[in-house]
């Protein structure tokens, strides 16, 4: 019973994360159909942010907050304007490869200047949540309950902002059809820098979060924007309801095989998973087989 | 530049015959007169260590450049051939050259086993696809601890766990040419080397490399016209695994050593940073984008810790500036200045 408790506590916690992070990652690929591999630097951005504002400046951690989620919306509008849109512009068959290498070198990069900037020593979260609470036999801390509150806030945010609001509206447009938006008098630069300004803003949030359960170094976001990716292509890219039912139904499958067979045999049970399902259904499970534009 | 030869006619594609053949004896020249004229040991060492990438290089190109897959596998082909050599030598005691031929041939029988799983997919799933079938090796590897012989008072696990396989082996220079043994070295992965970039532009040149283009370039056009993509797929993904998987045999002996470093994300982020500043798809992109990158990288070792910033960067600047790499941004400026003294004469 108590390992039935320990195991949803994990992959209940682990599945938020993964989820947030995943968000971020689908809802780039579904508006402009760009990988974004720089993801994971940019939640280890929003986990140093947190630790300069309430720790180097001194303020609060719901400032912190707000911090991290500014600079990675900074962060992913310089992208925008630096790499993704030149790219673009250039056009051709290529962007979706020459995109992902474009962010992979910024990825190396952004990681480095954190590196340079804070040190390479792990340095602690200002972020906590004291304290836990007994269920039945289990143990549950205040923390992961926190974390998985805040990651449904904030994914009931997103779902407000693109279901509801104008620039949602704008994103939905330009990532069903891109020409026919802009035709539309749907401006789709502006959407595809809200875009990933939005994004951003996620990973930030995100990697408050993450960093609360572990520790800050400037490679913390490469694993779980790893599992994020699978999680991701399990769903069917750019599907962000799938995502997130992902992310949860794979983080509880990864905490139960890692308490059943040892932790050795979480991740690759789950990339073991994850290829099986590629090749049962090469668009994911979610996913419909897209037509490509020839 | 040898990549458009097959969309002109003929005399053209003798032309790009003449041109590659030129600069292959340029290079070849310049390879050979290598070890004669530098003294530095450290310099040979890092020449070797820039033929390997260069090889892998090459054979990714192939696979990404011209038959448009995008896999992130080939470390794995590589770490395959590798470890096949390093594991033969060291459990069956095999002779070292009898372990990289059938370290190669291990290679591309698993490359053709991903090149199956991947037949179905497209474009980013392939990379993914691939990504994790190389991630599952590496952690499997990694995170062996049973024990599969005694050596001494030390246990060996039976993929060499987190420290890999060393001692298994060399190519007898060291016997044979005593302090000049890098030189020798330098000798057997230049002609490896040199195996793999002429096996590269024949199959480039030939009918099946124009069937890899075909199928990059419109998938349903080319099935149409009868290619078939399940034979093609296959063949390009064993192709390019073979010559991979040579070159992680080469790498292990001569290094004496395979570990699962090899799989890192970094090396293979150099790989493809070479191809990409070379330019794809272009038959002297990845050679030219080694000799740039190693330059960069030795230039930026006296910057220390800013130098993975920068390679990070410059890669950046590359995709964004030069999105056909050197090679391809040469032979547009070529093609437009032949254009423009052509033009005249019509003109007027």
């Amino acid at each position: 019973m108590d390992v039935t408790i320990a195991i949803l506590v994990t992959g209940l916690t682990n599945g938020a994360l993964y989820a947030l992070a995943t968000l971020g990652l689908s809802l780039v690929w579904g508006s402009m159909g760009m990988l974004n591999m720089a993801h994971g630097s940019m939640l280890a951005l929003g986990g140093y942010m947190v630790f300069t504002v309430a720790v180097s400046l001194g303020l609060p951690v719901w400032a912190g907050f707000i911090g991290a989620a500014a600079a990675g919306a900074v962060f992913g509008g310089l992208l925008y304007l630096g790499v993704v849109r030149p790219l673009l512009k250039a056009g051709g068959p290529g962007f979706e490869t020459s995109v992902m290498i474009a962010t992979v070198g910024i990825a190396i990069g952004l990681e480095n200047a954190l590196l340079l900037v804070y040190g390479g020593r792990p340095l602690p979260q200002p972020f906590a949540v004291p304290g836990s609470v007994q269920l039945g036999a289990g143990v549950m801390p205040w923390l992961n309950a926190v974390i998985v509150i805040v990651a449904f806030v904030v994914m009931a945010v997103m779902g407000y902002l693109i279901a509801k609001t104008k620039m949602g509206r704008a994103i939905r447009a330009t990532a069903q059809n891109r020409d026919a938006a802009l035709l539309m008098g749907v401006p789709v630069e502006r959407t595809y820098l809200q875009v990933l300004g939005l994004a951003g803003a996620l990973a930030g949030i995100c990697g408050v979060l993450l960093s609360s359960i572990t520790q800050l170094s400037p490679t913390l976001g490469a694993d779980p924007m790893l599992k994020a990716f699978i999680m991701c292509v399990v769903a069917g890219l750019g599907n962000l309801p799938g995502a997130v039912i992902a992310a949860f139904g794979l983080a509880l499958i990864e905490a139960a095989v890692q308490f059943a067979l040892g932790a050795r045999w979480g991740f690759p049970v789950l990339l073991m998973l994850v290829i099986a399902i590629l090749i049962w259904r090469p668009n994911g499970l979610f996913g419909r087989a897209q037509i490509r534009r020839m | 530049m040898s990549d458009t030869s097959s969309r002109l006619p003929v005399s053209a594609g003798r032309s790009a015959l003449r041109g590659d053949l030129a600069i292959g004896v340029v290079f070849l020249v310049c390879a050979i007169a290598a070890p004669f004229v530098i003294e530095s040991k450290y310099l040979i060492g890092q020449l070797i260590v820039g033929l390997f990438w260069a090889g892998i290089a090459v054979q990714w190109n192939l696979l990404f450049g011209y038959a448009g897959i995008f896999s992130l596998a080939q470390m794995a082909v590589f770490a395959v051939g590798g470890y096949g050599t390093a594991m033969l030598a060291t459990y069956l005691g095999f002779n070292i050259w009898l372990a990289i031929f059938c370290g190669a041939v291990l290679a591309t029988l698993f490359s053709m086993l991903v090149g199956l799983a991947c037949l179905r997919l497209q474009g980013v799933y392939v990379a993914l696809l691939t990504f994790a079938i190389s991630s599952v090796v590496y952690l499997l590897i990694v995170t062996d601890t049973a024990c599969f012989q005694m050596i001494g008072t030390t246990c060996r696990q039976f993929t060499g766990g987190a420290s890999g396989f060393s001692r298994f082996g060399d190519f007898g220079m060291r016997q044979l040419l005593r302090g000049d043994w890098v030189r020798g070295n330098y000798g057997i992965v230049l002609a490896g080397f040199l195996l793999t970039l002429i096996s590269s532009w024949v199959i480039i040149h030939s009918p099946m490399g124009l069937a890899f283009k075909a199928l990059r370039d419109n998938q349903s056009y080319a099935i149409a016209r009868g290619i078939n993509r399940f034979h093609t797929q296959l063949l390009v993904f064993g192709i390019s695994a073979f010559f991979t998987g040579l070159t992680g045999g080469l790498y292990a002996a001569h290094f004496q050593a395979i570990g699962p470093s090899v799989f890192s994300m970094s090396t293979l982020l150099f790989i493809m940073a070479i191809a990409v500043v070379g330019g794809t798809g272009t038959f002297w992109g990845p050679v030219l984008g080694t000799i740039v990158l190693m330059v960069a990288d030795e230039l930026m070792r006296d910057a220390g810790q800013f130098r993975t910033l920068g390679l990070g960067l410059l890669i950046a600047v590359f995709v964004v500036l030069l999105p056909r790499g050197i090679v391809g941004r040469l032979s547009d400026f070529l093609t437009t200045i032949r254009a423009r003294r052509a033009a005249p004469q019509q003109g007027d």
